[in-house]
């Protein structure tokens, strides 16, 4: 075996075969479903149940009062509930169509909204209603609603037999259904029990607004003779589904906000990819590098082969690393996309190309990383002199929305050209939905092949240099003196 | 007898500074070469440029036959001044991988790792990792990682450097052991001792010139002092040993302790010194009588004081030659 692969085997190995490698690639998903499953669960809790009564004023002359007694109902929240969940239904099919999906996840993706949605209607506050006379005084109702101690701990565990606590009074003046002079309905007041939850503001602020708003249906005179009820009216003003389709010369697709966002997701994760498989092999190049340098064992290692070997083998050896990275990554996503039946969504040419431009991208980072590996003594020497890598990689971030709106814009052609942006780049604009003149793959993939063989080329002769100096770290003039000589 | 390393004309400098300066030697093959010099005489830039590690301005070398060590990597076994171990990296996988860069075969390798690690005392090391040797535990894993592919050509850079009195001998038995199964050993030190132990031959170099370059018995030969030690049974007889023909002068003897009683009689230029000795014997009663031997500490002193240098002085040299031999044997006898 040459001594090149001895090299790039112990590279690789010292790199994967430990635990902060294993656990670092494993964790580093996992931390992210925990994250997203986080946000979920968070986002579902409930703030402290609330329990306790609703108190109406209603001054329309018992107009009002029927339509949120309806509204706070046992009745009239399954038939809210329903509605919802054949809303939800509604959307999920539309999302489903746009993504292709069969049956069978059709179902499942229901299902989980459908247990989503159940979770959440559990958490709906037990409001009960008490309607007030119409003439009571606000100002006195109010007083057990400054009572009420919604967070209070001993609150909740109160007799099972004391009253409810008043979480609000509504007050709903004649002015709310009827129009005055200018034509405009008044509006009407809630007074909120301190600290109660906004959710739960919303919820109480809602039945009773939507009580009104069909009150004021019913009594306007051109319904009344009519028979238009409330809800005839509602649907009339629901707004129409649209159907866009994008006509192409290959035939129609459907348009959606969904492919949209895979769109721009899809490109994103292909640069994410790209990058992150980059980036682990760079860094720990570096990494290993310096500490060669630093524990001085890289004499050793130069008495039994060439400088040139063993960068070499240094560099193939952490490709290595950075290959399995992305091969697990990679392999991760394109296994959930099979299980999610949306694999039409990948292109398989770009898998091809991911591992094209990760090999240009991995070279050249690698080589500027090998290079400053070998001309610093410690870590923190590096970092002025890794202001180039951290520019490669930051940039295609602020790139990445632009480019994917505008994919064949002329500067992000000229871009495209640019060594050490264009891998990243070229992938954005690869998996984008907008194909690419034919031309611009291989140019761009030349342009990326010779960079990295200059970078290479540079790099071994900084390397060469570097690996035996000690004391002041260089700056970037004393590398290109390097680089010159010899 | 071929030479293991022929050197002509090397010449290197570092920016301004002249490191290596029209240096010319030969190591014949088989031989154990002390290569000797002041600190910063350019020792180690000589031994990186034989390496190939880094390359003359002017100069040839050739290595084992070959126009460059490149090309018989393989043969030579190197250990350098500047030498660490992979931190993290087990003792027995260290050595393997080390072994296979020198193109040893994977095949018998392990069980002979293990014979060298029992041989240097570290037979528990192998599972190890190596940050959790000693300094001095750490030098003996790279000594035999320069010595595991069994190499023609034995070059060590300051290879006493930090060792304790023994490991000192163990390392001196190592390199004597390498000597007797035929091989080359070149190694610099600027301790003498060692050197006047192992070496057949002498190269000194200060200020990037040799300065030096002879066998061993020719160097003690040709720095004879034409001194007689004396130790005589009474004191008072000191001014009979002045008055003995071809003595040409008395000092208390040097480098044995403030207390000796061992007084250095100088002998004339044309005087015989067998029988100046024999003289001195019958003038007065002596419990000891001998022929100063030059030691390659004066030797080294005389040479860099010629050049004009202040030399280092005896208790800096002392400090790593006779002290440390001193020491080393205190040690053992524990």
């Amino acid at each position: 075996m040459p001594k090149t692969l001895h090299v790039a085997l112990r590279e690789f190995n010292s790199t994967v075969l430990t635990k902060g490698f294993i656990v670092g690639m494993l964790m580093t998903p996992v931390i992210l479903i925990v994250a997203l499953g986080a946000v979920m669960v968070l986002s579902n809790l409930e703030g402290p149940r609330a329990a306790g009564e609703v108190a109406l004023i209603d001054r329309t002359g018992g107009l009002v009062a029927p339509g949120v007694e309806y509204r706070f109902s046992e009745e009239g929240i399954a038939a809210e509930r329903a509605r919802q969940a054949e809303a939800l239904d509604h959307t999920l099919d539309r999302a489903a169509d746009a993504f292709g999906a069969d049956d069978k996840h059709r179902d499942m993706v229901r299902g989980i909204s459908r247990s989503a949605a159940a979770r959440a209607n559990g958490s709906i506050p037990v409001l009960s209603l008490r309607l007030l006379p119409e003439d009571a005084d606000p100002e006195a109702e109010k007083a057990p609603v400054k009572a009420a101690r919604v967070r209070d701990p001993s609150a909740a565990s109160r007799a099972p037999d004391a009253p409810p606590q008043r979480l609000a009074l509504a007050v709903v003046p004649p002015e709310a259904i009827s129009t005055g002079d200018d034509g405009r309905y008044g509006p009407y007041e809630v007074y909120f029990a301190d600290k109660l939850d906004f959710q739960i503001q919303q919820e109480i602020s809602r039945r009773i607004s939507a009580a009104i708003v069909d009150a004021r249906i019913r009594s306007d005179p051109r319904t009344q003779a009519g028979s238009l009820a409330p809800e005839d009216i509602r649907a009339l003003l629901k707004e129409p589904e649209v159907t866009g389709r994008t006509v192409t010369a290959d035939g129609e697709k459907p348009v959606s906000k969904l492919t949209e966002i895979t769109g721009f997701l899809i490109p994103v994760a292909f640069m994410l990819l790209l990058m992150m498989s980059v980036m682990t092999g760079g860094q720990y190049l570096l990494t290993t590098t310096i500490e060669e340098k630093s524990s001085r064992v890289m004499e050793v290692l130069l008495s039994a082969i060439s400088p040139m070997q063993l960068m070499v083998g240094k560099i193939l050896g952490q490709m290595a690393v950075g290959l399995l990275i992305l091969t697990v990554y990679s392999g991760a996503g394109v296994a959930s996309l099979l299980i999610l039946s949306l694999d039409h969504l990948l292109n398989p040419m770009n898998v091809v190309y991911l591992l094209v431009f990760f090999l240009i991208a991995f070279f050249l980072i690698a080589s500027f990383m090998a290079a400053i590996g070998s001309a610093v003594t410690e870590m923190r020497e590096a970092q002025t002199l890794m202001t180039p890598v951290m520019a490669a990689m930051v940039l295609p971030w602020i790139l990445v929305m632009p480019i994917s709106r505008a994919p064949n814009a002329g500067w992000v052609t000229a871009l495209s050209f640019i060594p050490g942006l264009n891998p990243f780049v070229m992938m954005i604009r690869l998996a984008g939905s907008e194909p690419i003149p034919a031309w611009q793959i291989p140019a761009t993939i030349a342009v990326g092949v010779i960079s990295a063989m200059i970078a290479a080329w540079a790099a071994a002769k900084v390397f060469r240099v570097g690996i035996l100096m000690y004391g002041k770290p260089p700056n970037f003039r004393t590398l290109w003196r390097w680089i010159r000589m010899a | 007898m071929t030479d293991a390393i022929v050197i002509d004309g090397l010449t290197k400098s570092f920016g301004p500074k002249l490191a290596v300066d029209n240096l010319s030697l030969r190591v014949p093959a088989g031989t154990v070469c002390g290569f000797i010099g002041p600190n910063g005489a350019g020792k180690t830039t000589t031994i990186r440029m034989i390496m190939s590690i880094i390359f003359p301005d002017r100069g040839d070398i050739r290595v084992l036959g070959r126009a460059s060590a490149v090309e018989s990597k393989d043969r030579i076994g190197y250990l350098p001044e500047e030498r660490g171990v992979y931190r993290k990296m087990k003792v027995g996988a260290f050595l393997a991988y080390m072994a296979r860069l020198k193109g040893v075969d994977s095949r018998g390798l392990r069980p002979k790792i293990r014979h060298w690690l029992d041989r240097v005392g570290l037979a528990d090391a192998e599972k190890k990792r190596c940050e959790d040797l000693s300094k001095g535990m750490q030098q003996k894993i790279q000594f035999l990682a320069a010595i595991l592919h069994e190499p023609d050509l034995l070059i060590l850079d300051e290879v006493f450097s930090g060792l304790d009195p023994v490991n000192r001998r163990l390392m001196r038995e190592l390199i004597d052991e390498q000597h007797r199964m035929g091989r080359t050993i070149i190694f610099s030190t600027h301790t003498m001792y060692e050197a006047e132990q192992l070496c057949d031959r002498v190269f000194m170099i200060h200020h990037g010139r040799k300065v030096l370059d002879d066998s061993m018995r020719d160097i003690l030969a040709r720095f004879d002092p034409r001194s007689v030690l004396v130790e005589p049974m009474h004191e008072e007889d000191l001014d009979a040993l002045a008055r003995v023909e071809g003595v040409a002068g008395v000092v208390r003897g040097v480098g044995a302790g403030l207390r000796s009683r061992v007084y250095e009689a100088r002998l004339d230029e044309r005087v015989d010194v067998a029988q100046a000795m024999a003289r001195i014997a019958a003038a007065l009663p002596v419990r000891r009588i001998e022929l100063k031997r030059v030691s390659l500490e004066d030797v080294f002193i005389d040479l860099v004081q010629r050049s004009g240098e202040r030399a280092p002085s005896r208790a800096e040299l002392g400090a790593d030659s006779e002290l440390g031999a001193a020491e080393e044997e205190a040690a053992l006898n524990a």
